[in-house]
């Protein structure tokens, strides 16, 4: 029976398997805490009224949007390692993982700011509520919901990205990190595979279920 | 600052031929990225259409291969191929690359890397072109169907025709994120521009000049910076001329890397 041979291989490896996981997703939720903050400084900065500003934000997101995360996880450990920066991986790990994705968050929020009508503000302006005001019960209310999905979309990519942080720095053990080591012990790869994939679509699968959710219920009925 | 900046940090660029081997390893880079872009075009537009198909079980198992590729990490597929794909498939690979391939493609993990590659970005691209084809009205191929056009000619000429105009945008930002995703090969052994990278800052036994990591990666970061950006510039473009010859407004199908924007999120 190749399923029984599966679970036992599983129980062989459960605190290898366990361990893995958590490590992944303390990684990804840890950068996606980063990636926020930084996102909706950089969305700030993009929706300022201030050219300079505006610039400065458009230069972080084409940066960071398009440099491979790989590359900023070697600058930032190996890089500042060897510059004399006592840069643990966690910290590297983490901080690439969320400067990488608050790109990707600043433009999702950007553009949900955008997506409410100018008629809208200019509406509540009239109507004698302050600019705080307009944001506080206009706009962010609207820009919430499309930002949603976008956000979860990010959510998902997060989890994925976050394999390459254990594959690159040495001193974490991931759950793609941790089968691996399975792997090298047992020679068993597709054993060993098997379950980091099933820990990955959980993870992803989890994500998803949770973004529909809030969807649904945050959804504007027309 | 002053140690990222100071020119002597800088000097391994022009020394030797640093600069152009790094160069070259780029060149590698794109390349596979073009190659597997090709393949994962095809691949998923196969997929797309068997999704779209009215046989629900076709349907079904295309739509569970697609979901599942597309929520593996790409490095899962990468090194999961690199172990498993069959010892003999690489040495047929070895043996019929043509002597003139760069060096890095004479390595059999190649084919590796080009499957997982291809399977991942096939599956999103496949998303993509569902979501193109969705987004017509459903008017356009009942339109079509009641002009006698039959299932095939109506895909043909009607549907495809505009359903993969809408998925341009996405399918260049799919490209800029395959761009970079190239470089996970590096792990596998392929001798692309990180592995090149990590050469050079550990290569200084014949000169006095160092190379140090941090400036190495840095100037790696700024090559995928300028092709991407570039890349992603033209697309916008490219978008706006034809909406001035079209004159219509494109309702376009956005990605986000590896994800579908929908039209109402943007």
């Amino acid at each position: 029976m190749p399923g029984l041979a599966l679970i036992s291989f599983l129980q062989d490896h459960w605190d290898a398997y366990v361990s893995g996981f958590s490590v992944t997703v303390r990684l990804v939720l840890i950068s996606f805490a980063i990636a926020m903050a930084v996102g909706t400084l950089i969305a700030a900065l993009r929706v300022a009224p201030s050219p300079g500003l505006n610039r400065l934000g458009g230069i972080y997101v084409e940066t960071f949007r398009n440099v491979p995360l790989l590359v900023l996880l070697f600058i930032s450990f190996a890089g500042l390692r060897r510059a004399g920066v006592d840069i643990n991986a966690w910290t590297a790990g983490s901080a690439s993982l969320g400067l990488y994705t608050g790109a990707y968050v600043a433009e999702a929020l950007r553009s949900g700011v955008f997506s409410v009508g100018k008629g809208q503000i200019e509406a509540s302006l009239s109507l004698g509520m302050s600019y705080r005001k307009t944001l506080r019960h206009i706009v962010l209310p609207q820009a919430f919901r499309t930002v949603i999905s976008p956000l979860g979309s990010l959510m998902i990519a997060m989890i994925k990205n976050s394999a390459i942080i254990g594959v690159s720095l040495l001193a974490l053990g991931d759950l793609l990190k941790e089968a691996r080591i399975v792997v090298s012990n047992t020679f068993q790869t597709d054993e060993a595979f098997f379950w980091a994939a099933v820990g990955y679509l959980l993870l992803t699968g989890l994500a998803t279920l949770l973004v529909r959710g809030l969807e649904r219920r945050y959804a504007i009925r027309r | 600052m002053s140690y990222v900046f100071d020119p002597s940090n800088w000097e391994w660029l022009i020394t030797g031929n640093n600069f152009r081997y790094i160069l070259e390893g780029f060149l590698i880079n794109l390349e596979i990225a073009v190659i597997a872009m090709v393949f994962s075009l095809i691949v998923g537009l196969v997929l797309a259409l068997l999704r779209l198909v009215r046989n629900p079980v076709v349907a079904f198992v295309a739509g569970l291969w697609v979901d599942l590729f597309r929520n593996l990490p790409l490095i899962f597929l990468i090194l999961y191929m690199a172990l498993a794909l069959p010892n003999s498939w690489r040495d047929a690979w070895e043996e019929n690359v043509p002597g003139w391939a760069p060096e890095a493609y004479q390595s059999g993990f190649v084919f590796a890397a080009l499957v997982a590659l291809v399977l991942y970005n096939s599956a999103v691209i496949a998303e993509i072109m569902r979501a193109g084809i969705l987004s017509l009205p459903r008017g356009q191929s009942e339109a079509a169907l009641a002009l006698g056009l039959s299932y095939r000619q109506s895909m043909q000429q009607v549907i495809l025709p505009q359903g993969l105009r809408r998925m341009v945008p996405a399918t260049v930002s799919q490209l800029i994120t395959l761009n970079k995703d190239t470089t996970l090969v590096s792990i596998i052994a392929i001798t692309e521009v990180m592995r090149r990278g990590r050469i050079v800052t550990s290569s200084n036994f014949f000169t006095d000049v160092q190379a140090p990591v941090l400036h190495v990666f840095l100037f790696i970061g700024l090559l995928f910076v300028v092709v991407n950006y570039s890349l992603s510039r033209l697309s916008r473009r490219l978008e706006a001329g034809q909406q001035e010859r079209s004159g219509t407004k494109m309702e376009a199908i956005g990605g986000l890397e590896d994800q579908l924007q929908t039209a109402e999120a943007r």
